[in-house]
């Protein structure tokens, strides 16, 4: 599904040039759940970004699903957010002028899905989630747990091919972390592609496959 | 969906949202203003169909009133002559002030304010809607009169004034009294038009009388008003019976709709507008309309930043650049219907105030108009207000994806711009206020303040005024009382001519043996506070017999006398002539020069002083009165007045004005001038100033984490407060580099429009500068103080 081949970016200075990725390859299968782990700044955000077209890697080449996404237009691109790609935050990243109805519904209205049909989608993630008594309430009103529920819950109503999570837990506590993580495991035992940033080796482990990143190079890649 | 978010992001910010809607509105209401003042100026006397076919004659001689330019001609008898001859001319009509300034119905008297005695030709050069009467009938008898609604409404109330008779009062001027008909009703005419009349009639006798007469040519269709003016030259030459080339007389045409605003010449039926202001006030407007779209451009490029979070977001979950570009149109969208409505509050009450100080229904029949202008504005705002934003948002390649989301930028340059322009109104406003304040002042007798005037009053009651003076004296209240030939703001044309001793007549051109005369009583010098050079008053009781004349004369008379010490010029022998021929005229003794006093301003200070010689003839051209009374005793004195005149004067209404008034009549569109452009220096200001605290505010906002790290580090606040402050000032001060120069030359300008000037001294630009400054500091300072005084822990944590 995703193909990394000899991905740099960089970022230049005055008088040097600062490598964020270097001669990255990659290959992502669909169904699999891979974590993404590394110290601070050595990339991983930007690599997820890479993936999810929010950023354009300066060398290399990046296919997906077969097709090469330095020729994909706008247009396409913003076809796949709408349509493929869903994603989660560790700062949640819920619009805070939205209720948490409006919030899941957005994406929904982005795809044109008919407004009937939104009421049942966004209804059935409510439910699925558990959060139906929170659906007017705003982001602020609700805890962190809650909100990265509300996050997952727009991430995937409209069914996306592939979720990306850049540290979801990051902000949470341990409990509410497990919760998430398990939520993720079940979306991904149920089909979906997921790939996530984690600092964390226990939540690695809900995965099946995690890459290191250490400076920019792909240091070491297992699976489990 | 999107236009719920849209409300709860505006409610976010709700103080910088306000200041853009603030902004706006005062902007808006304040052009909507101008334009409709404008509108209202630049539409003088086109109602008629045929406006643009009627011209006003006007001629100058050199030989005639020293070659002054007069709105009015004399003795234009030869009117029909010259319509019969050419074929270009339609009509004519000629408007002959009727003066006396009374009618009188059953016994009582009614003031004129206008009034005209015309041909009966009025109506086929002029269009006015009749209310009761034919156009081509009503004026056809002699004495016919067709009296303006309102006039009618002040005399007969709700009765029907046709065949009722209207008097006019003998006078010295019109012999006996005559008797007018009304014999119609016109329309009020509209406040856009040159003249007012309360009624125009035809004369009592067929013929036109001979006098001063404002005179109006329908040409025909077509017609080269040029042709027509060289025409009527050749006409007056033939009529004269000279040589071409001694023929000296200058024809004039001036179109109808000119004259309004182009129009400077002496004796105006009424105050004119002048061009000047109308450029003064569409800048105005426009300056406005820059600092209030400049101002909310960069408001909105400030904020954006608080929307980067919603718009990466919304990038995630799909949206396209339309639903970004939606986005902001709909938040543009809502602040101007926001706009629209405040707008709407604050006219409603300020067009009812300017009904109320200067009598313009500004709104009135206009609402198609001030649609056009709102709508020309919301445009201009929402496109120009929304797209520098668009613009940095649409173009910037990668949505940014940081936890920090981008900060808004500011526009430094609108900024400068902007400041520059207050600051230039700034020093427009207060060298424009000192001015008027400096002309006001220069007034005769303005200075003193405790004097009033009775303008123009009647002829019968002229013949009393010794008698009035002596009543008056008898109160304590009462300082002076004189009288004079021109009011405190008139024009003093008249010349007659003249001898001196040793002034060489015979060698110059008969034009130099005129010279500016002015009839005054006893007591003008001392009521009016004037400053004698050398020499002395007239004596009290000196009556003026050949040999014993006494003249005073002001400095230019005496410079134009060749003089340059005033103690040299005085008892030398001086005669004034007003004697048509042997018999005919008025015999002004022979006599001296008596006195000599500084210049007075009479006139506007626009004009530069003339030559003027002081004489008084016992009842005769003492048209005005004037009373000074003592300090402090105003109350007292006007009651006294009001004694006297009701017991000497039953039948004729009591008026009478404050000197300072009268010249705030003359500079009335000075005066209108600078309180506007006080106005709109307030809005504009205001404006600014909430734009630089709510850029403050954003710009402070985005260093909160850097200004706590300061703290931390051990910077004090008034390190910090310097910090954020010294931007701030840097922008002031380049706006006050750029604002100088412009408004030196622009106030440079509009001075050329006196004689007598204030200048444009160093420190009103210092002032301009400081006040733009202190504001901008003030603002400034609110938002960094609290920046700067601000728990650093809290600060940081906001990460
Ligand atoms: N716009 C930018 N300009 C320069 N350097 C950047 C920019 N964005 C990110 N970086 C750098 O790229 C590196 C990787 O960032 P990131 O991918 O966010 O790291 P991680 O997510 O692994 O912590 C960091 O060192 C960061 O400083
Ligand atoms: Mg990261």
């Amino acid at each position: 599904m995703i193909q990394l081949k000899n991905i740099d970016k960089y970022y230049d200075a005055k008088f040097q040039r600062t490598f964020v990725l270097k001669g990255i390859n990659l290959e992502i299968e669909q169904s699999e759940f891979v974590s993404i782990m590394g110290p601070s700044g050595a990339g991983k955000s930007t690599l997820l970004n890479i993936i999810g077209f929010l950023d354009e890697p300066n060398e290399g080449e990046y296919l997906f699903l077969g097709k090469p996404a330095n020729k994909l237009k706008e247009k396409q691109k913003v076809q796949y957010h709408r349509s493929h790609i869903g994603f989660i935050f560790q700062a949640f990243h819920l619009i805070e002028e939205m209720t948490v109805y409006e919030n899941i519904e957005t994406p929904l209205v982005y795809r044109g899905v008919k407004s009937k049909e939104r009421k049942a989608m966004v209804a059935e993630m409510l439910d699925k989630f558990n959060i139906v008594a929170k659906k007017d309430l705003f982001p602020s009103q609700l805890s962190g747990g809650q909100q990265q529920l509300v996050g997952i819950a727009r991430a995937i109503v409209g069914s996306p091919k592939l979720l990306l999570a850049d540290e979801p837990t990051g902000n949470l506590h341990s409990e509410q972390g497990e919760m998430i993580m398990k939520l993720l495991k079940k979306l991904n035992d149920d089909g979906m592609t997921i790939v996530q940033v984690t600092h964390s080796e226990q939540n690695a482990q809900y995965g099946n496959r995690i890459v290191r990143l250490m400076d920019g190079y792909i240091n070491e890649e297992n699976t489990n | 969906m999107n236009i719920k978010v849209v409300i709860r992001n505006l409610f976010k910010h709700p103080f910088l949202n306000l200041v853009k809607i603030l902004g706006l509105s005062l902007a808006l209401t304040g052009i909507i203003f101008i334009s409709l003042f404008l509108k209202n100026e630049l539409t003088y006397d086109r109602l008629n169909p045929k406006t643009y076919q009627i011209y006003r004659l006007t001629l100058t001689d050199p030989d005639f009133l020293g070659g002054k330019h007069f709105a009015r001609i004399v003795n234009a008898g030869y009117l029909p002559e010259i319509k019969e001859r050419l074929p270009e001319v339609e009509q004519y009509v000629r408007l002959m002030p009727v003066r006396g300034g009374l009618l009188k119905y059953k016994e009582r008297f009614y003031n004129v304010n206008q009034g005209f005695e015309c041909d009966s030709t009025f109506f086929e050069v002029f269009e006015v809607e009749l209310i009761s009467g034919n156009k081509k009938t009503v004026l056809e008898n002699p004495a016919s009169m067709v009296i303006s609604k309102s006039y009618a409404e002040t005399i007969f109330g709700e009765s029907n004034p046709v065949g009722e008779v209207l008097t006019l009062p003998a006078g010295q001027y019109y012999g006996e009294a005559q008797n007018f008909t009304v014999a119609g009703i016109m329309k009020d005419f509209p406040s856009n038009s040159h003249f007012h009349p309360d009624f125009i009639t035809t004369p009592v006798q067929h013929e036109f009388q001979y006098g001063w007469s404002w005179t109006y040519l329908l040409l025909s269709n077509g017609a080269n008003p040029e042709n027509v003016t060289r025409e009527i030259s050749d006409f007056l030459t033939e009529r004269a019976q000279v040589e071409p080339e001694e023929f000296e007389t200058k024809v004039y045409l001036q179109k109808l709709t000119d004259i309004h605003l182009y129009s400077n010449k002496l004796r105006e039926i009424e105050a004119n507008g002048n061009i000047r202001n109308i450029y003064v006030l569409a800048i105005a407007a426009f300056i406005l309309l820059v600092i209030a779209i400049s101002n909310y451009a960069n408001l909105n490029l400030g904020m954006s930043g608080f929307n980067a979070k919603y718009l990466f977001i919304n990038k995630i979950l799909g949206s396209n650049k339309v639903a970004v570009v939606n986005f902001f149109l709909i938040e543009g969208l809502l602040i101007l219907l926001a706009t629209l409505f405040l707008t709407t509050l604050i006219s409603i009450p300020t067009n009812t105030l300017i009904f109320k100080f200067y009598g313009l229904k500004l709104a009135q029949k206009n609402l198609a108009f001030i649609l056009f202008v709102v709508t020309v504005f919301s445009i201009l705002s929402l496109i120009l207000g929304m797209l520098p934003v668009l613009k940095s948002i649409l173009t910037a390649k990668k949505i940014n994806t940081s936890v920090n989301f981008g900060r808004g930028r500011i526009s430094r340059g609108l900024i400068v711009f902007q400041y520059a322009f207050s600051i230039a109104l700034i020093i427009s406003v207060i060298v424009i206020s000192r001015q008027t304040s400096h002309a006001l002042k220069n007034g005769l007798g303005a200075r003193e303040n405790n004097i009033v005037i009775f303008e123009s009053v009647h002829a019968s009651l002229q013949q009393k005024f010794e008698i009035f003076k002596e009543e008056l004296l008898k109160y304590n209240s009462i300082q002076h009382v004189s009288a004079m030939m021109e009011p405190p703001g008139g024009e003093a044309n008249d010349m007659f001519p003249f001898e001196m001793e040793g002034f060489d007549t015979e060698q110059n051109e008969d034009q130099f043996n005129r010279i500016g005369v002015f009839p005054c009583d006893y007591s003008f010098a001392d009521l009016f506070n004037l400053q004698f050079l050398s020499g002395n008053n007239f004596t009290a009781s000196n009556i003026d017999n050949e040999g014993s004349g006494e003249y005073i004369i002001n400095e230019a008379a005496m410079k134009r006398l060749n003089y340059h010490d005033p103690d040299e010029i005085i008892g030398k022998t001086f005669k004034l002539n007003f004697m048509m021929s042997e018999t005919t005229g008025i015999e002004i003794p022979r006599g001296k020069i008596i006195g000599v006093v500084k210049d007075f301003h009479l006139s506007s200070i626009k004009k530069k002083v003339e030559p003027l010689v002081l004489f008084k003839r016992d009842k005769l051209w003492l048209l005005n009165f004037a009373v000074a009374f003592q300090p402090g005793m105003r109350t007292a004195a006007l009651t006294d007045i009001e004694t006297v005149w009701t017991s000497m004067f039953p039948e004729y209404p009591l008026q009478y004005e404050d000197v300072n008034v009268m010249y705030q009549k003359v500079y009335k569109a000075e005066l209108l001038q600078a309180r506007l452009l006080s106005v709109f220096t307030i809005i504009a200001l205001f404006i600014c100033s909430m734009g630089l605290f709510g850029l403050a505010l954003i710009i402070t906002q985005n260093r909160v984490k850097e200004i706590g790290i300061r703290k931390v580090n051990g910077a004090r606040v008034s390190e910090i407060l310097a910090i954020l402050n010294k931007d701030f000032l840097k922008w002031v001060i380049l706006a006050f580099l750029i604002a100088c120069p412009a408004g030196y030359f622009a106030m440079d300008k509009w001075l050329e429009n006196f004689a007598y000037k204030t200048g444009l001294s160093w420190w009103i630009f210092i002032l301009a500068g400081v006040i733009a400054l202190g504001i901008a500091l003030l603002t400034v300072s609110l938002q960094s103080w609290k920046a700067a005084t601000r728990n650093p822990v809290e600060a940081l944590r906001y990460e």
